[in-house]
């Protein structure tokens, strides 16, 4: 009986491939401030802010999501909802829509010190997307359509 | 023995499942691909929408920023306000200045601002700085930010201000607005609306009591006492104004 389920396990471990649902991890500035700091230089780094009741930053995650698959592409999404709703509204949202790349929210409310350190031209509207490898990191204050998203991404590749 | 060959078993119909699943994928990342660019472009509102967009890729590239920057000279609008009238600029003759303000219904940081953008105008209005409040959003995209759910909420939140909507929405673009809530602070001078400050309200949307800078009221402030406003402009995290 316990090879039965030992069995059932591997199948369902097979079967829903090796990626499984992010949780949302909460950072505060520190996190931001390192990674903007210490990009990878062995991965493209896309670095994208949202939230759950933004609208178009919903619309083009599935993009990120499909960008994270590739083995040298990280993605990060750093999510701008309150910290309080992480349980009731952030997660569930991950579940709901099959998120399998890296969620940190970002606890700090005060924006206007920490845009800036994101990149100058940022006047804090979202989505915003940065993308990093090594010395070169390019910025979108704008939604990105999944081609323009693959687009951007191979001019770091 | 046995487990063993049950294992091998179950291993095989395990890889066999991660292949069907494998090649059940491959046509969907495809799919997500090559067919939206054409989806949107089939779309009414997309054409319009991703032109703009990669306006703005290039502009940020380009280090260039449409709308109005500190000094520039504000245009004046006539638009409708929640009670049926159309409200100017120049209908305030005894104003020194305004806080424009583009803010809407659906944004969580709109609303999390409205009770502080009501205290503002009722410091303020007295002292010649009315905030004027401009919905900017396409209702068709966020159907709360209708004009009936403009004169709603307006209602029950109790506005001391006009709350008008940018029908057309050729005001917001002119000043550069592009989140809400964003706010614009001019001063009134013979030769037209200065804009003397551009960003945010202040700098804690969470939570009023642990506000560390109020960056509209130190502005205004600065206006009335003949100072320098100091800081200029802001960033603050917003919703996007969709068109």
């Amino acid at each position: 009986m316990r090879l039965f389920y030992s069995a059932l396990f591997v199948i369902f471990l097979a079967s829903c491939s090796n990626q499984s649902i992010s949780k949302t991890e909460i950072v505060q500035r520190d996190y931001l401030v390192q990674l903007l700091e210490t990009p990878s230089t062995e991965n493209v780094q896309v670095i994208n802010f949202w939230a759950t009741w933004c609208a178009p930053c919903v619309e083009e995650l599935p993009a990120f999501v499909e960008a994270d698959q590739e083995d040298n592409i990280e993605v990060i999404l750093i999510s701008l909802d309150e910290a309080k709703n992480v349980d009731a509204m952030v997660n569930p949202f991950l579940k709901e829509n099959n998120i399998t790349a890296t969620v940190k929210l970002l606890d700090d409310p005060y924006a206007a010190e920490w845009i800036p350190m994101v990149d100058p031209h940022w006047d804090g509207a979202i989505p915003a997307t940065l993308i990093q490898k090594g010395s070169k990191r390019m910025f979108y204050n704008t939604s990105l359509t999944a081609q323009e998203l693959k687009d951007e991404i191979a001019k770091f590749l | 023995m046995k487990t063993l060959k049950i294992l091998t078993v179950v291993c095989v119909i395990a890889l066999a499942t991660a292949i069907v699943y494998g090649v059940l994928e491959n046509p969907s990342d495809s799919k997500t691909y090559a067919l939206n660019p054409q989806l949107d472009s089939s779309s009414p509102l997309e054409p319009n929408f991703q032109d703009t967009e990669k306006l703005e890729i290039e502009g940020m590239e380009e280090d260039t920023k449409l709308g109005y920057q500190i000094g520039d000279i504000a245009t004046d609008f006539k638009l409708k306000n929640i009670d049926g009238t159309m409200v100017s600029l120049a209908d305030y003759p005894n104003a020194k200045g305004f806080m424009v303000i583009f803010t809407c219904n659906h944004c969580p940081y709109s609303k999390a601002y409205e009770d502080r953008i009501i205290a503002l105008d009722k410091q303020f209005k007295k002292k010649g700085f009315p905030v004027i409040a401009i919905n900017p959003n396409n209702p068709e995209i966020y159907p709360e930010d209708s004009f009936e759910m403009m004169k709603e909420r307006a209602k029950s939140k109790g506005f001391t201000f006009p709350y008008l909507f940018d029908a057309n929405q050729d005001i917001f673009p002119q000043y550069g607005a592009t989140k809400t809530p964003h706010v614009f602070l001019l001063e009134k001078q013979p030769k037209g609306n200065i804009v003397r400050y551009i960003g945010a309200i202040d700098d804690n949307y969470q939570d009023v009591a642990a506000v560390k800078t109020h960056f509209l009221k130190d502005a205004v402030n600065a206006l009335l006492s003949g100072k320098e406003v100091d800081p200029k402009t802001t960033a603050a995290i917003g919703c996007s104004i969709k068109k």
